[in-house]
Order: C-alpha cells, then sequence, then structure tokens
C-alpha cells in the first residue's frame, strides 16, 4: 500500500492480491490491479505511470462485484482483463472489458465479456498467450486445467476442451509458454507439471515440491523460474527437468511470485512473503537490491 | 743504371725520366698531356713539338730570360752528350768481356766424349760378373729354403702332437689361459687338416678344451671364486667361440631371481615392522634381525652386480633397468603399503630400507643414478601417503558424524548431538594434530630421501590441508544434503533418510564448522607456521598453498549456511503441519470450537524437539528476556508497542470496522517490529528465529482461507493457547506477541463475521486444554 522510500507510490483502499501489467497498452507503462476485501466493496484501478515518471495516475476506478484472488491483463487489447473471485464461499472467474472512459471516473460499470463459469473447485488463475493475440484462454482450479475459446466480439467464451490433472494432484498454479502456444507449465503440490494443450495430456514434469509460481523467460526458449515456499527461486533448463540450472536465496519467508523481465536477458524480480521485492540480476552472480513493498 | 748514381738534380731527373720513357713498354700515355697544357716542362715528352715550344716560350719570357734559357739548353745538351758518351762506353766493355767468356767454354768442351765412352765400357764388365755369380748360387739357395720350411712344418706337426698332452697338463695346473692360447694357436691347422691326418689329436684335445670349457663355466657361476678369476674365466670362454651371450642371460636370470627374493624380503620386512609397531610385540630385537637380514641380501645383490658389470663390461644398460627395477619394485609395495592405514613411523621405516638399499646399489652400479631415481619415485609414494592421510582424515570425521544417525536409534543416551559433537570436534582437531605430528617425523628425520624432499613436503602438507579443508567443507554439505545427491560418491548421504536425525547432524556440523573456523585453523596455522614453513617448491608467485584466511571465510559461510539449513529444514516440517492444518477442512462450514485444536500440540512438540537438539549443541545466548530488534529503528518499536497492545487487547473485544481501522494504523509500524533478524550461535537464537517463521508461515496460511465465525475462533483460541507456552522458549516476548497479533488479524480480515470468543469462553477452553495436558503428563513425561 505504500512505497519504499525511494520508489512512487500508489494508495489503494483495500488489501490486494494481484497487479499485472497492461502489456496491450504499448504508449504507457499501466498496470491493472484489484483489491481483495471480503466485506467490503471490491474495486479495479487501472494505473498509469505518468509521463516524466515521477508519478501514478489513476486512470480508472471500477467497482467488482467480488474480491479478487487472480487478474491478469489480455495482452492484445487494452480494455479487456480476466479475473478470478470469491464471494467467500464460492469461486467464478470471469473476462471484463472497461467500458470506454469519457474522461469521468465516477466508477462505471465494467462490462462482463463471459464468464468463465464451468469450474467447481477453487479457480487458482487464468492465463493468457503472452506472446500475442491468441483466441484461446487457460484456467487452472484445483483439479482441472480448462482450455477456453474466447471471441470477444460475440462476447462469448466456450470450453473447448478440459483436463483433470489426477488424483492428489492439486494444481495451484501456472505459466503459458511464451514461445510454444500449445505448452502450459502448471504448478501442483509436489511437481510443475507440462502439459500439451493439442492433447491435453501431461508430457513432463520436474519433481520439486512447494512450488509456489512459475514463469518463463521471455527471450530464451526453454527457461522456466520457479518460486518456492523455503527454498527461493530455481531457473530451469525445461530439457534437463533434474537439476535446476540455477538457484537464488530468495526471500527470508515464502518466495511468493516471480517473473522474468521481457526485455533484459536475467532479469527476474520476486516478490516474498517478507513484504519485500527482489530485484535479481541471474546470468551473472546473483546481486539482489530490495526494492518496495508489496 | 748508372745514372742512378747520379745526384737528383732537376737535370738527373729529367734524364731518368727520358730513359724511362724511352724503356716504357707503353710510349703513348704520356704523350697528351704537355701538348695540351702547352708548358715548357714538354720538352721532355715523345710528342714534343719544336715549334710550339719555341712559339710558346718567346711568347712567354722576356729577352733577359730567354738568354738564360739558351744558356741553360746549351749547358744541357753539352751534359746529355757526354752521359750518351758514357754510355756507349760502358756497354761496349760488357760485351767484350761476354765474348770472351764464351770461346773460354768452347775450349773446356773439347775431349770430354772419349771419357765418356770408357766409363760405359767398365760398367758393361761389372754387370756380366754379377750375373755369373747369381746363377751359380742358385741352386744351393734353393735347397736351404727347402729345407728350413720342412723344419717349420715339423715342428708345427709336433706342436699339434703334442697338444692334448699339454692341454691336460694345463688343466692339471688350472692354466687355463695358456691352453686357450694353444688351442686357439692350433684351431687353422684343425680347421684345414682335422678331417684327414690330425683327427686322432683333435680329438683329444676338443675333449680336452671340452673340460676347459666346462671348468671355466663352473669357475664363472661359482660365488666362491674371485671376481676377477671370474671374469677370466668369461674372457676364456668368449675366446673359445662359446656363446658367451646365453652365459650372459643365464646369470642375469640368476640375478633377477634374486631380485625377485629381495622383493620378497621387502614384504616381509613390511609385515614385521607392521608387527613390531603394534604394542603387544614391540620388541627391537624383532624389528632389527629381519632388517639386518634384507641388508645382508641387498649387500649381496649389489656384490653380485659388480661381478656381473665387471665380467661383463658391455651390460650396463641390463644392469640399470635390473636396478631400476628393483626400486621401482619397492616403491610399488610402498604404494601398496601406504593405501592401507599406516603411520608415518611406519613409512620412514620402509623407505629409510629403500634408501639404505639405494645407497648399496649405488656404489655399484653409479650410472644408474639410483638415488635420483628413488627420488622421483619416494615423491610419488610419499605425495601419495599425504594424500591418502588426509583421505582417511576425512573418512574418520565423516564416520563419527554419521555415527550420530545411528546411534540415537539404539541407545538411549541422553545427549546423543552433545555426544557426536564432542566426539566429532575431538576427531577434527586431534586427527589435525595428529596428522601434522606424523608429518614432523618425515621432516625431522635426517634420510637424505627425505631431506631432499623437504621442500616438497612442506607443499605436499600444505596443500593436503587446504584441500582437506575444502573438502570436509564439501563434506559436511554433503551429509547435510544441501548438495544435489546427485553428486558422485552417493554413499554417503544414506543416513539421509531418517529426517529427524539429519536435522540435528546439520546443527552438529553448523557448530562444528564455527569450531573449526574459530579453534582448528588457528592450531593448524600455528603448527604450519612452526613445523612446515618454507617449501618454496611451488614458486612465489603461487602464495603459500596454506590460505587460512581463505579456508576460514569458507567455513564460517558453511556455518551460517548450515544453520540457515537447520532452521528451513525445522521450519519446513512445521509448514508441512500448518499445510495440512489449513488447507484440509472447509472453514467455510466449521463448526463451534470446543477444544483446542490438536495441530498445536504437534507443533509445541517439534518446537520441544528443536528444543532439545538446540540445548545440545548450541551455547546458551545472553539472557535477554524483553530483548527488542536493535537492528533497525528500535526507537520506533518501542514507541509502537504499547500502542499495538492497547489496540489488541480491544480488538479482542471490539467490533470489526474498528478494528479495520486499528488494522491499517498498526500496519504503519509493522516494518517497524523486525521479524527477520540475523540468526546467532545461541540457542535462544535459533528457537526464536524458528518460531517466528513458523507464525510467519501461519499467518500466511491463515491470509490464504477464507473463515466463518467458528473458524475464526477456533483460531484465535489455538493462538491463545500458544502464546505462554511459546514465550517460555523465545527470547524476543515482543516479537511473537506481534505475530501471534497478526495472525488473528488476519483471520478477522479474512472471516466474513468475525466475532471473537468472549474471553471467559476462551479462558475455560485453554484452563480445559491445560488440565487435559496435566492429567497426560505423568504418563508421558
Amino acid at each position: 500500500m505504500q512505497g519504499g522510500s525511494s520508489g512512487i507510490g500508489y494508495g489503494l483502499k483495500y488489501q490486494a492480491r494481484c497487479i499485472s501489467d497492461v502489456k496491450a497498452d504499448t504508449d504507457h507503462t499501466s498496470f491493472i490491479t484489484g483489491t481483495l476485501s471480503l466485506r467490503e466493496e471490491n474495486e479495479v484501478h487501472l494505473i498509469r505511470l505518468s509521463s516524466g515518471g515521477t508519478e501514478l495516475i489513476c486512470e480508472g476506478l471500477f467497482s467488482h462485484p467480488n474480491e479478487i484472488w487472480d487478474l491478469s491483463s489480455c495482452p492484445f487489447d487494452q480494455r479487456i482483463f480476466s479475473t478470478v473471485f470469491s464471494t467467500g464461499e464460492s469461486y467464478g472467474a470471469a473476462i471484463w472489458q472497461i467500458p470506454e472512459l469519457y474522461g469521468q471516473l465516477n466508477s462505471p460499470q465494467l462490462e462482463r465479456i463471459a464468464s468463465l463459469d464451468a469450474h467447481v473447485g477453487k479457480i487458482n488463475c487464468v492465463l493468457w498467450w503472452p506472446s500475442g493475440r491468441h483466441d484461446k484462454l487457460i484456467s487452472i482450479d484445483d483439479e482441472n486445467l480448462f482450455l477456453w475459446s474466447l471471441d470477444c466480439s460475440k462476447k462469448a467464451a466456450q470450453v473447448q476442451s478440459k483436463e483433470s490433472s489426477g488424483m492428489l494432484h492439486y494444481l495451484s498454479g501456472g505459466a503459458w509458454d511464451p514461445h510454444d502456444v500449445n505448452a502450459v507449465a502448471a504448478t501442483c503440490e509436489s511437481s510443475v507439471q507440462f502439459w500439451d494443450l493439442r492433447t491435453m495430456k501431461k508430457t513432463s514434469a520436474i519433481e520439486r515440491a512447494h512450488i509456489r509460481n512459475a514463469n518463463y523467460d521471455m527471450k530464451k526458449k526453454h527457461i522456466l523460474v520457479t518460486a518456492e515456499d523455503e527454498s527461493g527461486i530455481h531457473i530451469w533448463d525445461l530439457r534437463k527437468p533434474k537439476i535446476p540450472v540455477k538457484e537464488l536465496p530468495g526471500h527470508t519467508h515464502w518466495t511468493w511470485a516471480v517473473t522474468c523481465n521481457p526485455e533484459y536477458d536475467g532479469l527476474i524480480l520476486s516478490a516474498g512473503t517478507d513484504s519485500t521485492v527482489n530485484l535479481w540480476l541471474a546470468p551473472i552472480s546473483a546481486g539482489d537490491e530490495p526494492n518496495s513493498e508489496a | 743504371m748508372g745514372t742512378d748514381d747520379v745526384p737528383l738534380d732537376d737535370k738527373a731527373k729529367r734524364m731518368r725520366d727520358l730513359l724511362s720513357s724511352f724503356y716504357s713498354p707503353d710510349p703513348s700515355s704520356t704523350p697528351n698531356a704537355p701538348s695540351k697544357h702547352g708548358t715548357l716542362d714538354a720538352i721532355n715528352t715523345t710528342s714534343f713539338d719544336p715549334d710550339q715550344y719555341m712559339n710558346l716560350l718567346v711568347q712567354k719570357s722576356n729577352l733577359e730570360a730567354l738568354l738564360k734559357r739558351h744558356v741553360e739548353m746549351a749547358a744541357e745538351i753539352k751534359n746529355l752528350d757526354t752521359d750518351l758518351q758514357m754510355l756507349v762506353y760502358e756497354n761496349y766493355n760488357k760485351f767484350i768481356s761476354a765474348t770472351d767468356s764464351i770461346k773460354r767454354m768452347k775450349s773446356n768442351i773439347v775431349g770430354m766424349e772419349a771419357n765418356m765412352g770408357q766409363l760405359l765400357d767398365k760398367i758393361m764388365s761389372v754387370q756380366s760378373r754379377s750375373d755369373g755369380v747369381n746363377t751359380s748360387l742358385f741352386e744351393k739357395r734353393e735347397h736351404i729354403e727347402k729345407l728350413h720350411r720342412t723344419r717349420n712344418l715339423l715342428r708345427k706337426v709336433q706342436f699339434i702332437y703334442d697338444l692334448p698332452a699339454r692341454l691336460g697338463k694345463c688343466i692339471k695346473s688350472e692354466a687355463y689361459a695358456d691352453a686357450v692360447k694353444f688351442y686357439t694357436g692350433a684351431m687353422p691347422i684343425f680347421k684345414a687338416y682335422g678331417d684327414s691326418s690330425f683327427q686322432d689329436c683333435k680329438r683329444a684335445s676338443e675333449d680336452a678344451v671340452a673340460i676347459i670349457v666346462k671348468n671355466l663355466q663352473g669357475k664363472l657361476f661359482s660365488d666362491s671364486e674371485s671376481i676377477q678369476a671370474r671374469a677370466e674365466a668369461a674372457v676364456l670362454l668368449k675366446q673359445l667361440d662359446f656363446p658367451v651371450d646365453n652365459l650372459q642371460a643365464k646369470l642375469l636370470e640368476k640375478l633377477e631371481q634374486s631380485l625377485w627374493d629381495l622383493q620378497l624380503k621387502t614384504d616381509e620386512i613390511e609385515n614385521v615392522s607392521m608387527d613390531s609397531n603394534d604394542p603387544s610385540k614391540q620388541g627391537k630385537v624383532s624389528d632389527l634381525s629381519p632388517t639386518t637380514a634384507h641388508e645382508a641380501s641387498v649387500r649381496e645383490f649389489a656384490e653380485a652386480i659388480r661381478a656381473y658389470r665387471i665380467i661383463f663390461p658391455d651390460s650396463g644398460r641390463q644392469l640399470i633397468t635390473l636396478a631400476q627395477d628393483l626400486v621401482i619394485n619397492h616403491f610399488e609395495t610402498t604404494e601398496q603399503y601406504v593405501k592401507r592405514r599406516i603411520s608415518s613411523a611406519n613409512l620412514l621405516g620402509v623407505l629409510r630400507t629403500i634408501w639404505a638399499d639405494v645407497l648399496l646399489m649405488d656404489e655399484v652400479l653409479h650410472e644408474a643414478v639410483l638415488p635420483d631415481f628413488s627420488l622421483e619415485a619416494a615423491q610419488g609414494a610419499v605425495k601419495k601417503y599425504v594424500a591418502s592421510t588426509f583421505t582417511y582424515l576425512l573418512q574418520d570425521i565423516s564416520d563419527v558424524l554419521l555415527r550420530v544417525n545411528v546411534s540415537p536409534k539404539e541407545a538411549a543416551e541422553e545427549h546423543p548431538l552433545q555426544v557426536a559433537l564432542e566426539a566429532s570436534r575431538k576427531a577434527v582437531l586431534q586427527g589435525s594434530m595428529d596428522v601434522l605430528l606424523d608429518f614432523c617425523q618425515f621432516l625431522d628425520d635426517d634420510l637424505g630421501l627425505l631431506v631432499k624432499l623437504r621442500d616438497f613436503i612442506i607443499d605436499w602438507v600444505q596443500e593436503g590441508f587446504q584441500g582437506f579443508l575444502s573438502a570436509l567443507d564439501d563434506r559436511f554439505l554433503l551429509l547435510s544434503g544441501r548438495k544435489n545427491s546427485s553428486s558422485p560418491d552417493q554413499g554417503l548421504t544414506e543416513g539421509a533418510h531418517s529426517e529427524k536425525v539429519l536435522a540435528g547432524l546439520v546443527l552438529v556440523l553448523a557448530q562444528l564448522s564455527i569450531f573449526i573456523e574459530q579453534t582448528v585453523i588457528p592450531r593448524i596455522t600455528e603448527e604450519i607456521a612452526a613445523s612446515f614453513s618454507g617449501g618454496g617448491a611451488r614458486g612465489i608467485e603461487n602464495g603459500p598453498a596454506f590460505v587460512p584466511g581463505e579456508i576460514c571465510r569458507i567455513f564460517r559461510s558453511a556455518g551460517e549456511k548450515l544453520l540457515h539449513h537447520y532452521v528451513n529444514m525445522r521450519t519446513q516440517r512445521v509448514s508441512a503441519l500448518l499445510r495440512k492444518r489449513f488447507s484440509t477442512p472447509n472453514w467455510v462450514k466449521h463448526k463451534e470450537p470446543r477444544e483446542v485444536h490438536m495441530f498445536v500440540d504437534l507443533f509445541l512438540q517439534e518446537l520441544k524437539a528443536i528444543g532439545i537438539e538446540v540445548k545440545q549443541i548450541l551455547p546458551q545466548g545472553l539472557l535477554r528476556k524483553h530483548w527488542r530488534s536493535d537492528s533497525n529503528g528500535s526507537t520506533t518499536s518501542s514507541r509502537s508497542n504499547p500502542l499495538r497492545d492497547d489496540k489488541m487487547s480491544r480488538s479482542n473485544t471490539q467490533r470489526a470496522r474498528s478494528q479495520l481501522l486499528e488494522t491499517h494504523l498498526a500496519k504503519l509500524f509493522k516494518q517497524k517490529v523486525e521479524i527477520f533478524t540475523k540468526v546467532e550461535y545461541t540457542q535462544e537464537s535459533v528457537v526464536t528465529t524458528i518460531v517466528k517463521l513458523c507464525l510467519k508461515s501461519l499467518q500466511e496460511f491463515v491470509r490464504l482461507q477464507t473463515f466463518n465465525r467458528s473458524g475464526f475462533q477456533q483460531i484465535q483460541l489455538d493462538i491463545q493457547f500458544l502464546r505462554t507456552p511459546l514465550k517460555e522458549i523465545v527470547e524476543d516476548e515482543a516479537v511473537i506477541d506481534f505475530l501471534l497479533d497478526e495472525v488473528i488479524v488476519a483471520a478477522s480480515e479474512r472471516c466474513l463475521d468475525p466475532t471473537p470468543l468472549e474471553p471467559p469462553i476462551l479462558d475455560r477452553l485453554i484452563q480445559a486444554k491445560l488440565a487435559k495436558l496435566k492429567e497426560q503428563n505423568p504418563i508421558t513425561p
């Protein structure tokens, strides 16, 4: 809620669990974030870094019916994003469109394009293909992996295929390979599983417990970064799934999220429950730079 | 020339020029110059032009000069005339005397021809007479020559007939040299006529020679004969065309045979010296006798080699290889020996024996450069010894450490970890010191071999320690399971299955690392400085082989790593427990809390186990019950404390809305209480860190769930119960309070209806739990 001493801050009314960069907005540096409040009115904020880079400006403020557990922005249309939300007892996921703004910030309603309502259990995340326009979506709940085909103009999403992860594998999240439209990595309790979307079958797995988050390197093929509860950050070469290529110490408590810089090789950003965000330079030896609080 | 005698005035000079120009082979070489220059000197050249001269003279000179010139010229001409006359006269005189001599010669030659004719006649008559004498004596001379030849032949025949007898006589008197000389002298005749006229003779003498050869061979092989005699025998045999190479090979074989004998003896000596080093059989007598026996046999061997060399002087190369083989064999057995576990005294004994052998051999066979050769071999052996010593030390230490894994299961020892720590400390320190002492023996010994190797040994020991300590660090990490188990030596991680024990082991390793850094390394450094300084074989630019600073750094970081690893392992166990607790029930449909949930017991059990482990290994820290983080903004944290406590007391009873506000207020101060501090090597610090991490995990697990009122109350109850026991074991109560409150705040935030339990009910439930625990206590002490 509060920037570090050297950073720029932006205040939300309530706690938030997720933030996503708006990839499709090529003119500005924009982010979209949603609050997580069980009992209050939740909001989605569209934030833009001012041209001078000194200020974060709220570009839009929209009310969202439930607390938001996951949010990601559509990589080809800056006005579309997906959320995973919870009423406290049940979960839902939806695709939203930000209505045209005419300069006013009076909390207009978000337009629901589609509702991804085939899930029963706890939904974990919705994935867009990170590399560009693709009419498919993936949503992951505790037990299943869904592939949706999305038609924005018809405002409809249909389940294209579905596969259960199998007994005793509780999925917790995933990442879509930016280099291969058919490859998805899904994290579960004891491993990272790799799925081929054409056959909806598991292709391989990295056996590793307690992986919280995984992210592909946007530049280099076969490179996956994972964040784990106690043992920090690992960089894997998917062709050698036995031993990590590199090991970073991570955070003093859990490492929650990890992501690779899409432009610069070896820059990895990680966030942990010790309230720090660390920036790593991985190809050379690790140098971290705790930056600001999440 | 007569003119040469004339004093060199102008005139004479000109005349000489004149004459030389007259005699000169090429008169055209000079002519042009005067005409060109037109000087008055041109008068002496061949191309003299009188008209031009006159014109020039008239033009250039005045009358007086002309007159003077005229007078001069007239005088000159007169002089020239007289000179000419004199020349002619002299030449005429010479001609006359030459004519006279010719006349005399003519008269002398007449009459010589007649004398020559007489001389020829006389010579002819002398020749004819001498021919006459020659022919008359010819016949007699032929006869004499024939007689002479016959006599010689007869003498030879006599010699041949006498030969067998003579040889027999020689054999009797052992004058083999003469016999061989006679026989070789007779050989050509036997070759020519042996098959016909002298058959018997030949046979007899061959028999004799066979006897001689046999005797000579016997002499050659008999060790009792003097070396000179044997050498002579060899030479004689060679002269008799006996296949000496064969003999040589045979003798060499014999030497090799004795070499094998020697080698066996080396083995025996090792055995004996090993035995003698047993405390039970420490008898000097048993030690001495085999050594002397060995020495004697080596001396014998050396003598044999000396003899062989003299007998076959061209066999140096074979002997050198033989001797080198011996040394190689020695060192091979030594290296085999080194593979077993031996003390340096044993090795020293062996080396001493070898060196003595080498010196003995060197006297005999200097070309083999055996000392250098054995120096090289010894270098290898000693190096291997140093390496293997360190390997054994490493093995010992890890054995001691691995014993930790085994012992607690069977033996009901009270403090298995403490025992292990003490044992491993002792193993490291004592082991290192023993090794150093061991190596000191090498340096103190004045054996020539070792003196030369001194510098190398120093370097090896230093390098060895460097390598050993790094390897030890690696081994620690391997034992702790931090390294990827895909590394080659898998066998060492077999103890890693039982996790509980392993965690204790990690703690032991952490403490041991610190011990090594703070105690062992300074000791080793001291010792090395005292006994192993110098040793420049490595070169200065490489620096000393043993770098205590680097090793210290390695172990310090290893210690930290291991301690963190221990904390992590312990936290992970608790984390798994908590994860199960929070992910299994449906919190939204939770029932009224009836009692404190049993995960609390499990959690406290884990902490107790940790406490037991930690108490065995780590020192007690300073007692700081109300310690607060002094590393980050202590003033603000102390100020925030009463505020937070105040807030907390109310938050338990007040409604959610105001609570939210206070949560935010608390967030402002959240950073000020430092949760993640540096772990120190004290019981309290480690336990506190683990508890803090566990509580933080607990909070995060709570934040991931959504609770109904009962679920929230259950959490509240559990946390409230935890409060007292946790404070007992942790050094920083404030942080624990803060973290527990955080859990409750998180739970209330994630609760649909955050109505806390009434304090009386809370109290009653906690009392019930405590009573239940007390009831169990007598049963499970």
